[in-house]
């Protein structure tokens, strides 16, 4: 009886405080990465030299220091030079930057594999170059971009919870605390797993629905 | 600026001890996805229907949860209800080996799967048994076709691995941030931190294009 | 009298250079009203890049291009895909949209070129898709359609836009023998309505028939030009004549 209180009063709200704050990681990271991705994928393709090389060690770096070292860099590296960020901010910044760098890799390979002939068809029916940009490149790179960077979000559904190690409380970080102090690790970790388990299965079902609405013959999405 | 560097250069040995740590928990953990992602993947296209429901419901449940909250439950959860005694650095290898064993699995699959269906045929009109056919004939094949999407998987561990500071494991991350709490020192230790993941990524992707190339049969591809 | 005497397009003194080579070299065309030219000659004449400075996708380093008498000033934007709108393009591996269904193939430039509206344009494309006779197929995307029909599909969406006049680059080349047939049957009703042409192509039996003029080019220039049957049987340049050999050799036609 007194266990059945304690989880509806304490344990419940912690983890829908938890859940909540998880979304609030999740949403404006993946709105934010994928601006970030497609401004550095178009850069890669499109800049002159000096832009694209920029954006190939951004590619580099981001890609290449594991997630967990970026967000220490953001919460606890940069006060080394004076400037300090709220853990949920360094966190949100963290994921976008980081996220942006993987989704970049398969804008500009959707940009990439547009065929030469379909700029030369639309230009050769009159379209202007914004024309051509709205009704060819992107509806085509959109397609072919959209496993990879739908597949991004999905990652980036679970690695929200690396906000934790940089005491950003979110769904894991609530589950933790109650854990240890109650020792019930394996119930309320299931219950997180569980929660995150929705998340994850529930975007890629979207993402699957979304692929298959805009699925057109002959087209194979791009992958890196 | 000397001071920082000073303080670097004292403290890279110990850096690059954690190095040897970080290695240990990517090998142990690709070894175990290795040999268990690939009998998940021969499971899942060969095995009976309950077999390919039970593999994709272990695939499903690895490939959904983060890898923080595996190792919790791990750490804290299973293994001390089970009593069983193991060390973060082992529960970091298995559990990071479980999960990569999931994403391996898949990665065979599809090797496994793009191969022609004569392959299997040839073997059996040879006489061999499925079991011999596909040690023998399907899976030298399958691997060779794995390495470059299991070189993306290496590092993507690798770079997993720094989560296991969670724990207390003591890697590369958390010597960095062990030394960069005494010394105040936290930019250049993290990125010298991150540097470190780079070449050990670098040179991990370098060794597998070379055993790809050395394993290449020729008019081979995808 | 006067308005007949412009021709519809002229090409003058055009000249292409890529780095040092000199892939069309002061080559001059002009085409009138309802005329059909074939230029003909070996594979990296510059047929397919003097194609393709008539309607500045490739942006010739030397001549100009006059539309109705009036000439083009291809810096200026809106006169450039203005005269893009007025000359239809078809291509040798077709360049449909992959992401688009035959019918909306037709029907985009119509509206987002054009600016037509929605219904308009769709009886539009569907006027044409019929007089290629591929109505039935107006649902199907590219990769669903053979080469004959997506080239089909590629001059119905240029024929919907009313051009003044059409370039076709070997516009079977791409085509499975047995596909070819479908598609010069649709140029060759083009010809008998009128429809302003230049084509280069190795169908040379099917164009000695339909054309006007034949344009013989060899490594950038033309080299001469003249009736099928003068090109064909009495050339007065070597080159000519060797060329229309081989091709006879090659495509057995009753020259």
């Amino acid at each position: 009886m007194e266990e059945m209180l304690f989880i509806r009063t304490e344990v419940v709200p912690a983890l829908a405080r938890g859940i909540i704050v998880s979304i609030q990681l999740i949403i404006p990271s993946s709105a934010l990465g994928l601006l970030v991705g497609m401004a550095v994928g178009a850069a890669r393709v499109y800049g002159n030299r000096s832009l694209t090389f920029a954006a190939n060690c951004y590619v580099a770096i981001f890609r290449g220091f594991p997630l967990v070292v970026q967000l220490f860099i953001w919460y606890f590296g940069l006060p080394y030079i004076g400037i300090y960020m709220t853990p949920y901010v360094a966190a949100v910044l963290g994921f976008s930057l980081c996220s942006g760098a993987y989704h970049s890799e398969y804008i500009r390979g959707a940009f990439l594999s547009i065929k030469q002939g379909q700029l030369m068809a639309a230009k050769a029916l009159g379209f202007s170059h914004v024309g051509m940009l709205i009704h060819v490149i992107f509806p085509q790179a959109f397609r072919r971009a959209l496993p990879g960077c739908g597949n991004e979000i999905v990652y980036l559904i679970k690695y929200s919870s690396l906000a934790y190690m940089i005491t950003c409380i979110e769904l894991t970080g609530e589950g933790k605390i109650i854990a240890s102090e109650t020792f019930k690790y394996i119930e309320i970790f299931l219950i997180i797993g569980a929660v995150y388990l929705f998340l994850t299965t529930i975007a890629s079902w979207f993402l699957r629905r979304l692929e298959n609405r805009l699925s057109i013959p002959g087209f194979k999405p791009f992958s890196v | 600026m000397i001071e920082s560097l000073t303080i670097l250069a004292g403290a890279l040995p110990y850096l690059l001890k954690g190095s040897v740590v970080t290695i240990g928990v990517v090998f142990g953990a690709m070894s175990l996805g290795l040999l268990f992602g690939i009998a998940l993947a021969v499971g899942q296209v060969y095995g009976a229907i309950w077999l390919k429901r039970l593999i994709g419901l272990y695939v499903w449940f690895f490939r959904g949860v983060p890898l923080l909250v595996l190792l919790f439950l791990f750490y804290f959860g299973l293994f001390s209800l089970l009593n069983i005694n193991l060390t973060a650095f082992t529960v970091a290898v298995i559990v990071l080996g479980l999960i990569s064993a999931a994403y391996q699995s898949q990665i065979f699959r599809g090797a496994i799967v793009s191969l022609p269906d004569g392959q299997l045929k040839a073997a059996r009109a040879l006489g061999m048994s499925d079991a011999t056919a596909i040690v023998l004939i399907i899976l030298p094949q399958a691997l060779r076709l794995a390495i470059p999407a299991w070189s993306n998987e290496y590092s993507i561990v690798l770079k997993d691995s720094a989560v296991a500071y969670a724990l207390g494991v003591t890697e590369i991350m958390a010597r960095a941030h062990f030394v960069a709490s005494r010394t105040y020192q936290h930019l250049p230790l993290y990125f010298t931190a991150g540097v470190i993941f780079l070449i050990l990524t670098y040179a991990g992707t370098k060794a597998l294009r070379l055993l790809e190339e050395r394993v290449h049969i020729p008019g081979y591809s995808q | 009298m006067s308005t007949e005497m412009i021709p519809v397009l002229s090409a003058e003194r055009i000249t292409k250079r890529y780095g040092k080579k000199t892939v069309v070299r002061t080559a001059s065309i002009s085409v009138n009203k309802g005329d059909l030219k074939v230029i003909i000659g070996p594979s990296g004449a510059g047929k397919s890049t003097l194609l393709q400075c008539i309607n500045y996708l490739v942006t010739p380093d030397e001549g100009r291009i006059l539309l109705e008498g009036r000439e083009i000033d291809p810096s200026r934007k809106k006169d450039l895909y203005r005269l893009r709108q007025d000359v239809g393009m078809i291509f040798q591996d077709f360049n449909l949209f992959d992401h688009l269904t035959a019918h909306d193939n037709v029907r985009i430039a119509l509206r987002r070129v054009k600016g037509i509206d929605k219904t308009d344009a769709s009886e539009r494309a569907v006027r044409e898709l019929e007089r290629v006779g591929l109505l039935d197929h107006m649902h199907k995307y590219p990769a669903q359609l053979s080469g004959g029909q997506k080239q089909r599909v590629s001059i119905a969406r240029a024929l919907a836009m009313d051009p003044k006049i059409m370039l076709l680059d070997e516009p079977t080349s791409a085509l499975d023998p047995e596909l070819i047939t479908e598609v010069l049957a649709v140029i060759g009703d083009l010809r008998a309505n009128g429809m302003t042409m230049i084509m280069s192509t190795h169908q040379i039996s099917f164009a000695s028939e339909m054309a006007d003029e034949f344009i013989f080019m060899e490594a950038g220039i033309i080299v001469e030009t003249g009736s099928p049957a003068k090109i064909l049987s009495q050339a007065e340049c070597e080159r000519t004549r060797e060329f229309c050999a081989k091709i006879n050799e090659i495509y057995g036609t009753s020259y």
